[in-house]
């Protein structure tokens, strides 16, 4: 068995205009690892985004993959290309095997539902031999993100941003999946919850080893949180390594653009 | 126009649901104040569910402290004579979080800069008013050939952004409270945003209380900010001191969080907030290294 979960050959994204195909993603080869965290780096409209949904096949019109193959390998399971399941087979792999963390935490949970049928919902729908042991696993994977139980008897506008994502965060890992891609997953947080929250991410990997593919246009949260990082720019990758060495010795000039445009901020060595 | 806008001693309690007594204290005991003059940017920042935005509805009068008093030109804007409540309501001016929540989305946005010159009786003539309204669109770096006549989702949130700002330009109130205004909005926008707040306050004179979570938004804006943690204002001073050599602890604890991008400079302790009943002080003095650098 490899020891990569993804195997991303190739991999093409386009979007159709009315006055042509804008390439989003221009080929990209990338393996991920099995159990560590890779983080995806880019200025907006570089393409880290399309990459994301486009291997969770969540790509909408007018966007289509033109090329390439994603080969999943979930543990158990005979590998797949992403790009050619279909229906009930990539219903299957969703949440148990492969899951997503989103931004907009805001938007992503139902605003009428308490949060334990939320977790239920997809338990149930994605995992319907474990029902029965949902009351107990709730408040397990609570507490993995640092939540009390009583957060689960309360509605998404009685939490904050950072509990909201928190949440989200114990509903994809609630399958034990092999891969959760973040999409910008602290975005919209303050300082003090981001750090919370890279935290947390940091512990599912040692505790639970799964598997993290981290998208943030936030040098600083890759630095802190990733193994190794992917840089993308106008939908490619400009560079791929260990993250001591992007970030101290960058091999790229896009790479060391970026870097050296990250905002000086807080107290400065005086 | 009254030349103070001054918070004594406002405390604001919620009903809450699993907490000890059944309320939460929001805002504990908050008091500051904000001149006219030197038109100055005062900004309030803190994490969320600090207060920060409850003591915005409290300035605003949205919502009526439990206890203490909001004083504009030194008297509570909750006993005003209608008056002086229109002047007061003229004179301190909301900018919210949100550039698509504030538009009704079947009118155009015209409206709500016709609605003000109305209100307020700024013009007497539709010419006139059109002209104020093109001179204010102006200052807010917005042609106004590109945004009349259209509807909210017909522009980007950057430029709704902008159209709350020239609704502020036309009515040249001494106070602007901003809340939140460019977390919706990414870098370069938000960058121009701040930029016409500062020339409102060096061309116009208008004193702004800008509320943020973002440090980099206080620190390019400068001036003073204030830190707020648990409702209560734990310390007030210059940007520049106060970002580099920060007093309290939940102020240190707040520069320390921001990532740094270096991977040698991990974080190597933890912290830990519980968001409903705010932060915990997670030993915020163990954990901060005063002699390293934020980059």
């Amino acid at each position: 068995m490899s020891d990569s979960v993804l195997e991303i050959k190739g991999l093409e994204v386009v979007y159709s205009t009315n006055r042509g195909d804008v390439k989003a993603v221009r080929g990209i080869d990338l393996d991920v690892r099995r159990g560590e965290i890779l983080g995806i780096a880019g200025e907006s409209g570089s393409g880290k985004s399309t990459l994301a949904v486009a291997l969770l096949r969540l790509l909408k019109a007018p966007g289509k993959v033109t090329g390439g193959s994603v080969m999943f390998h979930p543990a158990g399971r005979s590998p797949v290309d992403l790009l050619k399941v279909h229906g009930e087979e990539l219903r299957v792999l969703r949440w148990s095997a492969l899951s997503y963390l989103p931004q907009g935490s805001m938007s992503s949970l139902n605003p009428v539902m308490r949060v334990h049928d939320q977790f239920k919902d997809v338990i149930v729908e994605h995992a319907p031999d474990r029902k029965e042991a949902v009351s107990d696993m709730i408040p397990r994977l609570l507490a993995q993100v640092g939540l009390e139980p009583r957060v689960a008897r309360m509605y998404p506008h009685e939490l904050s941003g950072g509990m909201k994502q928190r949440v989200l965060m114990a509903i994809a890992v609630a399958l034990e999946p092999d891969l959760v891609i973040a999409d910008e997953p602290t975005t919209a947080l303050d300082v003090t919850i981001q750090r919370v929250i890279l935290q947390s991410l940091a512990d599912l990997r040692t505790d639970f080893g799964v598997t993290l593919m981290v998208i943030s246009h936030d040098m600083g949260v890759h630095a802190q949180l990733a193994d190794r990082v992917a840089v993308m720019y106008e939908g490619q990758l400009v560079e791929v390594g260990d993250v001591r060495q992007v970030f101290k010795d960058p091999q790229d000039a896009y790479t060391r653009q970026l870097i050296e445009s990250i905002p000086k901020l807080g107290r400065r060595a005086s | 126009m009254k030349s103070e806008l001054e918070l004594r001693g406002v405390q604001q309690r919620f009903h809450a649901r699993g907490v000890a007594d059944g309320y939460i204290t929001a805002v504990d005991d908050v008091s500051f104040s904000l001149a006219a003059s030197p038109p100055q940017i005062v900004s309030l920042v803190g994490q969320s569910g600090s207060g920060k935005s409850t003591i915005a509805r409290n300035v605003l009068g949205l919502q009526k402290p439990t206890a203490g008093s909001v004083l504009y030109g030194g008297k509570d804007i909750f006993k005003l004579s209608r008056a002086e409540y229109d002047e007061y309501r003229r004179d301190v001016q909301p900018v919210f979080q949100d550039p698509y929540a504030i538009f009704n989305p079947f009118y155009r946005v015209d409206r709500v800069l016709w609605k003000a010159l109305k209100k307020f009786k700024l013009a007497d003539t539709r010419a006139k008013g059109l002209e104020l309204i093109e001179e204010s669109l102006r200052a807010v770096r917005l042609e106004p050939e590109n945004v009349l006549g259209r509807y909210p989702h017909q522009l980007s949130g950057g430029q709704r952004q902008r159209i709350m700002l020239a609704r502020v330009h036309m009515l040249r109130p001494s106070f602007i409270i901003a809340d939140e205004p460019v977390s919706m909005l990414d870098a370069q926008v938000r960058k121009h945003f701040l930029d016409i707040l500062l020339d409102f306050q060096t061309k116009h004179g208008m004193t702004t209380l800008f509320i943020t979570h973002d440090l980099s938004t206080v620190y390019y804006l400068g001036g003073e900010v204030m830190v707020i943690t648990k409702g209560q204002i734990v310390e007030r001073g210059p940007v520049s001191t106060v970002m580099h050599e920060p007093s309290h602890p939940y102020t240190k604890l707040l520069l320390d969080s921001i990532p740094q991008p270096d991977p040698d400079q991990r974080w190597t302790s933890r912290i830990a907030v519980d968001e409903l009943e705010r932060v915990d002080d997670a030993n915020p003095a163990a954990d901060t290294k005063p002699e390293a650098p934020i980059l």
